[in-house]
């Protein structure tokens, strides 16, 4: 079974992904970075900036902190490009410094003891009304069930799962972007994966006995 | 392959993290099991319905425009400080508080070693002039009075010792010689050169330990020797070549280890030594055919001092 690229997907639902863009492999993006070509760096955004985003969104559930966030991890990244080892992917090192960027955040956020709701949007009364197919559910309602059925997960698990499912990192990435061991999120993974079908699966029953 | 181990690895196998050989059995299982089949569609139909999760973000170019500022400012600040290379040869490590605290506690170890082993060796160096006072008391200079002239005795028969030993073990006459050698070298060491002493002097007296046993143990063999002569009531001589050989051997070796016992404030085990001497010397100083009489009050003198007991007690 063939795994999707980080950098493909990327581009692929990137609509404004220029031609350019692909002459650049993002090892030639670093060293020009590091040479302090400017241009560089914002290909490089160009590139991973809405993985990350999503990813940060995933972690936080608020989208103006996930913005924040993005721009807080992209600053970092310029600052450290020169301490990038050559053998790491670039998304992976993101990735890494994105969840350090994130777990800042949230300890800050214990800290002040300011709480940041999901989004305003009206929340899906899942428990309370039958199961409605997701053929049937409208966009905005799949997102919905979706984000709240992450956000319901522990930290752990949510960072396992967003970066398996959501960004097709391999077992290895996902180890050396978190420092857990290969046993500990092969286990964080699938129990994240058993209580996001038990939200999920009920919505989806229609579709794949069709 | 059994469904619950096909299940087991679905989600590697829908992740595409197994390697080719579990691959395989896991391909072939679903094509001939309807049950896992199923299941592996709902994972499918699951990861599908992810793919179609939409966070609805953009990403504006007002996020780009604000990063650039920043990585601009970031630049502009390294630029301004050209000599950061310079001054940080100079500069002072700075250290966290926990790499800070484990120095800490490193240079406390340290500073409680070398005082705990100073402590150690003044202790000692007292206790080395306290037993080398006693040195040259009456006791010793009376026994070397008494050795003299059996020592020269030895000297006028030596075509006789030689044939005794001959009769005892070699490695018996080893340590002698060991001892010897060391208790010369001390006295030619200065004093004050002793920066080794600490792991010289304990495997010295280990040595020194085995010495005296091997020493008390041959002692310990020679009087039950004596103690065991038959003396019968005809009044002849007795021949007691052997006994008078090794007597004198260890006589000399008493000697030597009795001075070291007193010297490493042993005093139990120079006492003993002390002991036994007064019995080497006698038997020493037997004529090689022994009259039964004089036998005979040191049979009995080792028999009511109870020596040999003493002996096998060490």
């Amino acid at each position: 079974m063939k795994r999707l690229a980080l950098d493909e997907i990327s581009l692929d639902r990137r609509p404004g992904a220029r031609a350019g863009v692909l002459m650049n492999s993002s090892a030639d993006l670093i060293a020009r970075a590091c040479a302090g070509d400017p241009e560089a760096f914002r290909l490089i955004f160009e590139r991973y900036s809405r993985p990350i985003i999503s990813f940060l969104y995933d972690l936080v559930g608020d989208r103006e902190l996930a913005e924040e966030l993005t721009q807080e991890t992209f600053v970092r990244a310029y600052r450290n490009l020169s301490t990038m080892r050559e053998e790491t992917k670039v998304s992976t090192w993101l990735f890494g410094i994105a969840r350090n960027v994130a777990r800042e955040a949230r300890r800050a956020r214990v800290r002040s003891s300011r709480h940041v709701d999901l989004d305003d949007e009206s929340v899906l009364e899942l428990s309370d009304t039958a199961p409605v197919p997701v053929d049937r559910l409208l966009g905005k309602e799949l997102n919905s069930l979706i984000r709240h059925s992450l956000a319901a997960l522990d930290e752990d698990k949510r960072l396992v799962f967003t970066l398996k499912v959501f960004q097709q990192c391999s077992y290895e990435e996902i180890a050396e972007i978190t420092g857990f061991s290969i046993a500990k999120l092969k286990t964080d993974l699938h129990r994240a994966r058993t209580e996001m079908r038990k939200r999920i699966r009920p919505y989806a029953g229609v579709t794949y006995e069709m | 392959m059994k469904c619950e181990v096909c299940l087991q690895l679905l989600e590697e196998y829908l992740d595409g993290e197994l390697r080719e050989a579990e691959v395989a059995p896991i391909s072939a299982h679903l094509v001939a099991c309807a049950s896992c089949a199923n299941e592996f569609e709902a994972l499918t139909a699951e990861q599908e319905i992810y793919s179609r999760y939409d966070r609805e973000l953009d990403i504006s170019a007002t996020m780009w425009n604000q990063i650039a500022a920043r990585t601009v400012e970031l630049q502009h600040t390294i630029e301004q400080q050209p000599n950061r290379t310079w001054r940080a040869w100079f500069a002072v490590p700075s250290l966290s508080w926990s790499f800070a605290g484990a120095l800490a506690v490193l240079l406390i170890a340290i500073v409680l070693g070398v005082s705990y082993f100073r402590q150690a060796e003044l202790n000692r160096e007292k206790q080395e002039a306290l037993s080398s006072e006693p040195a040259n008391p009456v006791k010793p200079g009376k026994i070397e009075q008494k050795t003299g002239p059996t020592v020269a005795g030895i000297s006028k028969q030596e075509g006789k010792r030689d044939l005794a030993n001959a009769n005892v073990p070699h490695h018996q006459n080893t340590p002698k010689l060991k001892t010897m050698a060391k208790l010369n070298a001390p006295s030619q060491k200065p004093a004050a050169d002793q920066s080794d002493v600490l792991f010289s002097d304990a495997a010295y007296a280990a040595v020194e330990d085995q010495e005296t046993q091997v020493h008390i143990e041959n002692a310990q063999n020679l009087l039950r020797s004596v103690r065991n002569i038959e003396i019968t009531d005809d009044d002849s001589d007795i021949d007691v070549t052997y006994e008078k050989a090794l007597s004198r051997r260890l006589l000399n070796e008493n000697i030597v280890l009795r001075r070291e016992a007193e010297m490493s404030g042993k005093f139990p085990t120079k006492e003993l030594l002390s002991d036994l001497e007064p019995f080497l010397i006698d038997i020493a100083n037997l004529p090689d055919k022994s009259a039964a009489d004089d036998l005979r009050v040191i049979k009995q003198r080792v028999q009511k001092t109870e020596i040999v007991a003493a002996l096998q007690g060490y």
